[in-house]
């Protein structure tokens, strides 16, 4: 209730609990001001910085983990920020994402001779306003967390300027996320109108005390509505995806990774804020919505998935079958929201995210080595072979794609089956069959792309691709985690059941 | 129908928020419907401003002052956007000058 | 001899001794080729040899599960490691750790480069792993991770390893099952839920549990045996659900198809038994006419079909159909005899279509063709070979003295009891057998061999030594199947009276005096 005080309180800060993000601004920082002022960096480091980084970043996190556990949650700079295992669970993945993007990134760049800080900077930058995004407890804050992740990303997709395919992607993206945030921005507005309050705490207290404007619910339904049209762009659900599979082809593969892992981490992070936190008492309204979006997702996703034939276009297309998925865990979560038994939507969602970014940068790392050894070409074709020519990459590829399509003792299994459990334990069985059932038409896509793979010879004069160390660093520990996953999650699901205890 | 009680309480606000919307939609409608980014970018900027009347005209009627931070928050996002957004135009007319939205379709499927 | 003080965790070793020789050979370096081989028969023969330990060590008056070994896994979500033996899975084991040996020392994949064959031994280890783990399992989540992960290396063997159409093979092998899991996945977590509100009062994925104190109402438990039903009837595979065998039996490699036939088809059936009738004994009896209806659909179709296949492979397939159909018939006719009998049938027919892949794989090795009118005579030319093939053919066909024959009598006359009129129907279905079967077997092996049969090279020494396991276990288990049938007998009534206990069902007690043991004899 700052607004109503008579003096003006300076909220107080928390610099060791604001670490991660102050880590990885520092970073960005650090990389532009100092990469601006010295001559070019050897061997990578730049990557190596933008790592460290998002290493240190993370280990704060946990750290800020530890905090929570012994404190219990709470929230920071005047109620800014909320200061829960939520917003760090977010961070971390966040923080993994851009870690393996990072090292995936360095020699795609140092090969064509464009190493510079730039790029580092902007994944940097991104990837702080996916944190803010997870740990925002103030709607305007959550949009600024959006405005500076989209941002980055907007260049960074549009970054490679000798493909023109690169700035199509750019620009496309720009277009239609900034007509997305635009939607999302109004939502936040009549949120604001109904509840008189952009802060999610007050505006949950507005629900309870349930002072009732006049008009104050048509408000609030007409944000949940544009917000939900807003988020679902974000996260790519169908209907709104279209611009999925065109910036994900023609983005820089690299930067195709961060988006479908950071990127989805953010918007999902946003989501679960917007709506399981903040509007608890109107979930019956916006879980209809979100149970069509996931259904759509789904079907449509995998169904157009396996017509494609170019291999960065199937994975966008997986994506936003993955994205269904996901909301399969956000509808599950909204059964119960708000209440003190919450189910398992939120953990299971959460877990998802992380899992499924660790996945799919392990993907688009191999799809970017392949690339790289054929002039850039992502099709099925530049597949074949893959598997005579590097064995270890083939099956380290096979991995990624087993996980995502679903196969126990991969991470990717332990994923779908947390979203799914938690759909089931409240009883929405139809969902849950109609994602399976979309897992297994997803699933031919990721079989058709190991038969080129596997079983397909490729051109005798193609070259083995290189992988150089970085990148292979980058893959062996995505793929080394998803399978540690898939036999020993229990830690994971340990951490994950605490993030329903959110700071408002 | 709630508009209209709303306008027999306080009957300015109204005026603004439905003013609002219009421009939100105009800017909305212009975007779908307009082929040049130029254009396109500048009915994202209209989206965003409608969006700030919202927040004024509420905050005002509020008498909190959550409204009006936002607004300049909205207001630096915008320019942000500028800049980005033209950037990013500008490298593409610079390759293809007289480039519409309809000539970017390299990617399909 | 009681299993529970055995301290040697021997189910846990016997799915980690294959997964451990897949990761070494994984490991070898790739110019090693003979390493390998040697790898992936240390590990498949010592798993055999453990299989036989514990067959020999299981207490057969005992009918509760033994060797159990159970530790905590994803305790979140009330998951554990819950590994035990009955007479119903104890056979199925024994047959897993035999065959794949076997399998893998038998029979070499057709291709020149032997480099191909880390893969292709590191699949079929973990294949067996896979296989052992699902007929071990009394994990809800485990059953379902291993029945899930065997379409893995089946997926790799087939679509890397088989014929021509092996890829769309494969993929259809692969859809068509993961259809059917996808459905038990959803089934088996409405199941721990729903049974941990009614009845068992925590969540837990453990089967024995869940079996025991679960209380469904009728609809619920019918809806959820369903969502369980689909995944088993694909991969039995049931009547109308059957169209992946064909093509996946086929195109698979004769290792491939040895395995698929010999023991992943059992998963469907042991399934039904485990995780049907076990789990939901009031819909699979609710349910039973259905289950009884395609079971005999699929004798005769599978029997019609096998007719007039022209691909010798094709016809073994189709005959497949027909087998499985009888074992679906013995399991839901749900008296103690013919269930004893699907067991046993279950076993018998992965020995005797296991043997009948591999001398369809040696025809396939010496003419490079399957069709049966390319082939003439071979008789004159092989005598012995001919001699071993007929022996398989006639105990798939269930001729008295060979275990065919066991096993297809207790079930016809178990069922005879309860499902009379369906078992009538069925007993056409071994005669349709002895028509197709011996129709191939005269126009393959019968004759004046023409010029390219002539030179039709007799059995050799290797491929013989692998024949006289699965000839060795024919002849045995037709004349004496009383250690086999009397191991299988107790777990069986316990699960009839388990069937009885929950439902107030009465199976039809045999008229005859004579214990079961005894018939075959």
């Amino acid at each position: 209730m700052l607004a109503q005080d008579d003096f003006f309180l300076a909220p107080g800060i928390e610099w060791f609990h604001l670490g991660p993000v102050i880590a990885l601004v520092s970073g960005a920082l650090v990389l532009l001001v100092v990469g601006a002022l010295t001559p070019r960096w050897p061997r990578g480091l730049y990557a190596y910085v933008t790592a460290l980084t998002a290493a240190v970043a993370g280990g704060l996190a946990v750290f800020n983990w530890n905090d929570i556990t012994d404190d219990g949650v709470s929230t920071l700079v005047g109620g800014a920020l909320a200061f829960d295992t939520f917003a760090q669970m977010i961070t971390i993945t966040v923080c993994a994402a851009t870690l393996l993007v990072a090292l995936v990134t360095d020699d795609e760049l140092r090969r064509a001779g464009k190493d510079g800080p730039e790029v580092y900077a902007l994944f940097l930058i991104a990837a702080t306003g996916a944190v803010v995004m997870g740990s925002a407890n103030d709607l305007i804050l959550l949009f600024l967390g959006l405005e500076t992740l989209s941002l980055a990303l907007y260049v960074l997709a549009a970054s490679d300027r000798e493909r023109p395919t690169s700035q199509e992607a750019g620009i496309k993206y720009f277009v239609l996320g900034g007509f997305a945030s635009a939607f999302f921005l109004y939502g936040i507005a009549l949120i604001y109108g109904g509840t008189q309050s952009t802060n999610i705490g007050e505006i949950i207290g507005s629900f309870q005390t349930s002072v009732l404007l006049d008009g104050k619910d048509t408000l609030v339904l007409a944000g949940i509505a544009l917000l939900i049209v807003g988020l679902g762009f974000k996260v790519a659900a169908v209907p709104f995806h279209m611009w999925t599979p065109d910036v994900y082809q023609g983005a820089p593969t690299n930067v195709t990774a961060f988006m479908a892992s950071v990127g989805k981490a953010g918007a999902f992070a946003a989501m679960l804020r917007v709506l399981v936190i903040a509007l608890p008492f109107h979930r019956d309204d916006w879980r209809p919505a979100i149970w069509v979006l996931a259904v759509l997702s789904l079907v449509i996703g995998s169904v157009l998935a396996v017509v494609q034939t170019d291999v960065k276009r199937m994975l966008a297309y997986s994506s936003i079958s993955h994205a269904g998925f996901i909301l399969v865990g956000v509808e599950a979560a909204g059964h119960n929201a708000g209440e003190l038994a919450p189910g398992d939507g939120m953990p299971s969602v959460l877990t998802y995210l992380l899992l499924y970014s660790v996945l799919t940068v392990g993907s688009f790392a191999v799809v970017s080595l392949v690339a790289r050894n054929n002039g850039g070409d992502t099709s099925l074709d530049a597949f074949k072979g893959l598997a005579q020519r590097r064995p270890t990459i083939a099956l380290a590829l096979t991995v990624f794609l087993l996980a995502q399509a679903g196969v126990p003792l991969t991470s990717g299994f332990i994923a779908k089956w947390g979203v799914i459990q938690a759909a089931v334990e409240e009883e929405s069985y139809a969902i849950a069959i109609i994602a399976m059932v979309a897992a297994v038409v997803a699933a031919f896509l990721y079989l058709r792309i190991m038969v080129s793979t596997w079983l397909e010879t490729g051109a005798e004069s193609t070259e083995r691709e290189a992988v150089p160390f970085s990148t292979g660093v980058a893959v062996f520990s995505a793929a080394a985690f998803t399978l540690l996953i898939g036999v020993w999650p229990g830690w994971l699901l340990d951490a994950a059941e605490s993030v329903t205890t959110y700071a408002k | 129908m709630q508009a209209v009680v709303l306008a027999a309480v306080v009957p300015t606000t109204t005026y603004y928020l439905v003013l609002s919307a219009a421009l939100f939609g105009i800017g909305a409608t212009g975007l779908l419907v307009r082929r040049n980014p130029l254009i396109m970018f500048m009915c994202i900027e209209l989206m965003l401003n409608a969006v700030n009347v919202t927040f004024v005209a509420l905050a005002v009627r509020f008498g909190n002052i959550d409204g009006q931070t936002a607004v300049f928050f909205v207001l630096v996002v915008a320019a942000a956007e500028v800049v980005v957004g033209l950037g990013i135009i500008i490298s593409i007319l610079r390759r293809r000058p007289g480039a519409t939205a309809d000539d970017l379709a390299e990617l399909k499927g | 001899m009681n299993g529970e003080a055995l301290d040697f965790p021997i189910l846990s070793m016997l799915v980690f001794m294959p997964v451990a020789g897949a990761v070494i050979i994984t490991l070898l370096s790739k110019r090693r080729p003979e390493y390998m081989k040697l790898v992936a028969a240390v590990s498949s023969v010592a798993t055999g040899a453990m299989s036989i330990w514990l067959t020999a060590e299981f207490n057969g008056h005992e009918s509760g599960f033994q060797f159990v070994s159970k530790h905590s896994w994803i305790e979140q979500w009330g998951i554990s490691w819950h590994l035990g033996v009955d007479g119903i899975s104890l056979f199925l084991i024994l047959l897993t750790g035999v065959l794949f040996p076997l399998a893998i020392l038998g029979i070499d994949p057709h291709n020149d480069d032997p480099a191909k064959n880390k893969p292709y031994l590191a699949w079929l280890l973990l294949l067996e792993a896979g296989v052992m783990g699902s007929f071990m399992s009394l994990d809800l989540f485990l059953f379902f991770v291993f029945f899930e992960i065997v379409l893995v290396p089946m997926y790799f063997l087939i679509g890397g390893w088989g014929y021509e159409g092996r890829v769309q093979a494969a993929t259809k092998f692969f859809l068509y099952t993961m259809i059917g899991s996808a459905f038990m996945l959803v089934s088996i977590m409405a199941t721990v839920f729903i049974a941990s509100r009614n009845g068992v009062g925590h969540v837990t994925f453990d089967l024995v549990e869940i079996a025991e104190h679960a209380e469904f109402a009728a609809s619920t438990g019918r809806w959820l045996f369903f969502g369980f039903a689909v995944a088993f009837a694909v991969k039995v595979p049931i009547f109308p659900l059957h169209t992946w065998l064909p093509d996946a039996h086929t195109q698979a490699p004769t290792a491939g198809s040895v395995v698929l036939a010999g023991v992943m088809l059992k998963l469907g059936t042991y399934g039904l038994l485990r995780f049907g009738l076990y789990l939901f004994p009031e819909a699979s009896l609710w349910s039973r006419h259905l289950w009884l209806s395609l079971a005999v659909i699929g004798i005769i179709y599978g029997a019609i079909a096998a007719t007039m296949q022209k691909d010798l492979k094709r016809l073994v397939a189709y005959s497949s159909v027909a087998h499985l159909g009888f074992i679906v018939l013995g399991i839901f006719a749900v008296t103690s005899q013919s269930i004893t009998g699907a067991v046993m049938q279950m076993v018998n027919h992965g020995v005797s279509t296991g043997a009948l892949f591999l001398l369809v794989g040696m025809i396939y090795e010496r003419r490079h063709t399957r069709q049966i009118a390319d082939l003439k005579g071979i008789q004159s030319v092989a005598p012995i070979f001919a001699a071993a093939f007929m022996i398989v053919m006639l105990s798939s066909i269930g001729v008295p003295g060979l275990n065919g024959f066991v096993g297809e009598y207790l079930i016809l006359i178990g069922s005879f009891m309860s499902a009379r009129w369906y078992v009538v129907v069925a007993s056409t279905g071994v005669i349709l057998a002895a028509l197709y079967l011996l129709w191939a077997y005269q126009r393959v092996f019968h004759g004046e061999p023409d010029e390219a049969n002539k030179t039709f090279a007799e059995l050799k020494l290797k491929e013989a030594a692998v024949l006289l396991p699965f000839i060795a276990v024919i002849v045995f288990a037709g004349v004496y199947p009383k250690p086999i049938l009397e191991r299988i007998e107790p777990a069986v009534d316990a699960l009839i009276t388990h069937v009885e206990d929950k439902t107030g069902y009465e199976s039809p007690q045999p008229a005859a005096v004579a214990t079961i043991s005894e018939e075959g004899e």
